[in-house]
């Protein structure tokens, strides 16, 4: 798309387009505050164009047009493209709160830049799916969760994904969310967080770039946050995302609970002065055994009659009264438990999840000691059943696969 | 445990600890650089733990077997281990868990001469290390501290305020004049390069300088590097337990640090303990630092 403001100056217009039959347009104008609304006003004009769905794109002269006659026009089709791509909706107050104040803090630390994937029925949060190293995180919410009056749509099954900056998405977040709860007032909807993604020209620049917006609409002003993303990613890569994703759904025969996840972060963090390797072992019998060694110095820790979700297996008696590292050797010569090894900063960002405050985490293995999982359960407020419209998930890659 | 009891005639040392973050603390306390050696020497009376630098600078850090809630020595002679003091502080602080107290057992030797540390304070839980030793070097000179002459030249100063004092003399040069006069009674650091610092210290009230004795006037120098040293880790708890340091001039200009680092539980801690680190004296550890003095200052002082 290639918008021409300079022939609007600093003054613009606010929109509504309709559309007859054989593509005619018609368009009333109506003067908005430039400076208050600024960019978004594209946005604007974006979104209305989306609803009447068969307008792909709008060409320079359409402006000259719209600037001469001021009435009705006729648009020219051009190439079909990422151009129909439209997402927008309305975060919620438990989607403001989940974002917020838990996963994107927590997602932040997983690295700087995450994929966001939009389908028709769910919003991903995922890091390092494409590039194969670190540790991937998936974090995946029912469009529910977060979001209402969600409207998505694209050439590629209603899917849309794309690179963002996590750090300047917590920040305008934050930022937005303080914004909404300081304008308040307006009546219930007027001071909704509204997220959407936009095109527009930046500053001193001649190309348009796409964006995910955030405006905050009070009763008498507006804010709105424009966080750069990359360009949408294309139906291939969008493809090999989706494989990625649905090739890390695979889960561990065995699971342990841990008990206290900040506990176990002290020590690992405490334990990443003294070496980069840690072996991770785990059995059927509840037992999460942790050991960094060097040349010089083993440390360890070992954690029994953990809960265990999946197979499960009676330690033998003979096993009570050994050292760790033999109880661990045993349980894995006998089959019932397997061992990898992984970077310990890894394994430390893998535990820095819970600020996203789960109600429990698991560690596991996955088949064929593939990688090291945890997955993060949450429940529904009060009770203690699963609260099934919100997972994450870490699969930290292992150094030897053998 | 059972098993433990057995095991145990056969090794040197079995001990307990009930507070692994004071241990820290003391042994932080002389690790002034990254990298640095230390000699363990077990005995009856405790553990001590002795670092020391290019013949000029030695640090020693006594852990009396009464800082121990279990204390069991059965070797021959005294022992003498070496291990690298930064890794087995790192190892140490990992058994310390903040708003626990981490009860932990030391044992040694293990079946390849380590040192092997487990937490024992619960049963489904338990972080375990196993650090190597190595036959020690030498110890390259004696430090026999012996006192110039009759009378001790000696002052005892906030602990806080030595440390601000020595991080203060660190812009004017690399030696440090250190002069004790009795009259006025006061201690002076001199620090003389790209500028001249000067610090005195006066006796006048135990706001700063607790205790002071001093019968004639002396000067060292030292290096400040080596000075620094003597303070540049010294535990918070030190500061916060507003605790004193002695400083003792020996025969020949030797320079005696001492400070001493609460080992006690951290629920005792709470009480307020005064100036004079009234407190059960066996829950103290002790830290003490020998320095040098540089070797051009003329024979005025003897």
């Amino acid at each position: 798309m290639r918008w021409n403001w300079a022939l609007f100056g600093g003054s613009v217009v606010s929109m509504v387009v309709s559309m007859g039959g054989g593509g005619l347009v018609r368009v009333i104008w109506g003067l908005w505050n430039w400076s208050c609304f600024g960019g978004s006003v594209e946005g604007e004009m974006g979104e209305a164009l989306a609803g009447v769905g068969k307008v792909d794109c709008i060409g320079r002269e359409m402006w000259g047009a719209l600037a001469g006659a001021g009435k009705g026009l006729i648009l020219r089709k051009q190439e079909q493209g990422q151009n129909r791509m439209k997402f927008k909706a309305f975060l919620t107050e438990n989607g403001v709160n989940l974002l917020e104040k838990r996963f994107l803090p927590a997602l932040d630390k997983m690295g700087k830049i995450c994929h966001l994937f939009l389908t028709s029925e769910h919003a991903f949060f995922l890091h390092n799916l494409l590039s194969g190293d670190g540790v991937q995180s998936i974090a995946q919410f029912q469009k529910e969760a977060l979001f209402d009056d969600y409207r998505i749509s694209s050439q590629n099954e209603d899917r849309i994904a794309f690179a963002i900056d996590m750090s300047l998405l917590s920040r305008a977040v934050r930022s937005s969310v303080s914004i909404c709860s300081e304008l308040g007032g307006g009546g219930s909807n007027a001071n909704r967080l509204q997220i959407k993604l936009v095109k527009k020209l930046p500053p001193n620049s001649t190309l348009p770039t796409p964006f995910l917006t955030f405006e905050t609409k009070g009763y008498k002003s507006a804010v709105i946050q424009d966080v750069p993303i990359s360009k949408p990613l294309s139906r291939a890569q969008v493809l090999e995302l989706q494989t990625a994703l649905d090739m890390a759904q695979d889960l561990p025969q065995t699971l342990v609970q841990v008990p206290d996840l900040n506990q176990l972060q002290n020590f690992v963090d405490r334990m990443k002065h003294v070496g980069d390797l840690l072996n991770v072992s785990i059995s059927k019998y509840g037992d999460l055994h942790v050991q960094t060694s060097t040349t010089l110095i083993t440390l360890g820790a070992e954690f029994r009659k953990l809960l265990v979700v999946g197979e499960r297996a009676v330690p033998p008696p003979e096993d009570q009264n050994v050292s760790a590292q033999i109880r661990s050797e045993r349980a894995i010569l006998r089959g019932d438990a397997q061992s990898v090894q992984v970077n310990v900063k890894h394994f430390s960002k893998s535990l820095q999840c819970h600020q996203v405050k789960p109600d429990c985490a698991f560690y596991g293995i996955a088949p064929q000691g593939a990688c090291l999982t945890v997955i993060f359960q949450f429940f529904i407020p009060g009770t203690r059943q699963t609260d099934k419209s919100i997972s994450l998930h870490c699969r930290l890659p292992v150094l030897d696969p053998s | 445990m059972s098993s433990s009891a057995v095991d145990a005639e056969a090794l040197d040392l079995v001990c307990q600890l009930d507070n692994v973050q004071g241990m820290v603390d003391a042994l932080s306390a002389v690790r002034w650089k990254r990298n640095q050696d230390a000699v363990i020497e077990l005995s009856e009376h405790g553990v001590v733990f002795i670092v020391e630098e290019t013949g000029c600078l030695q640090a020693k850090v006594y852990l009396q077997r009464e800082l121990f809630t279990r204390y069991e020595y059965s070797a021959q002679g005294r022992p003498r281990l070496g291990v690298s003091l930064g890794l087995f502080v790192d190892c140490l602080n990992t058994f310390s868990v903040p708003g626990h107290s981490s009860f932990i057992e030391i044992r040694y030797p293990g079946p390849d001469m380590q040192l092997l540390l487990k937490s024992v304070d619960s049963l489904d839980a338990c972080i375990y290390a196993e650090v190597k030793t190595r036959i020690p070097d030498s110890i390259s000179w004696d430090y026999n501290f012996e006192p110039a002459g009759s009378t001790p030249l000696t002052f005892t100063v906030k602990s806080a305020a030595l440390k601000e004092a020595i991080d203060d003399l660190e812009w004017p040069g690399s030696s440090i004049q250190i002069k004790l006069q009795p009259d006025p009674p006061a201690v002076t650091f001199r620090g003389e390069g790209h500028g001249n610092l000067q610090i005195d210290l006066y006796y006048v009230n135990t706001d700063l300088l607790v205790a002071f004795h001093c019968d004639r006037q002396v000067s060292y120098r030292y290096k400040y590097k080596f000075l620094r040293a003597t303070t540049s880790n010294i535990p918070n708890s030190v500061i916060k337990d507003n605790r004193g340091s002695k400083l003792t001039i020996g025969r020949g200009g030797m320079l005696k640090v001492q400070h001493l680092v609460s080992v006690a539980r951290s629920s005792t801690l709470h009480p307020h303990i005064d100036s004079a680190g009234y407190q059960q004296p066996s829950r103290i550890a002790y830290i003490e630092f020998f320095v040098k003095p540089e070797e051009d200052e003329d024979a005025v002082n003897d």
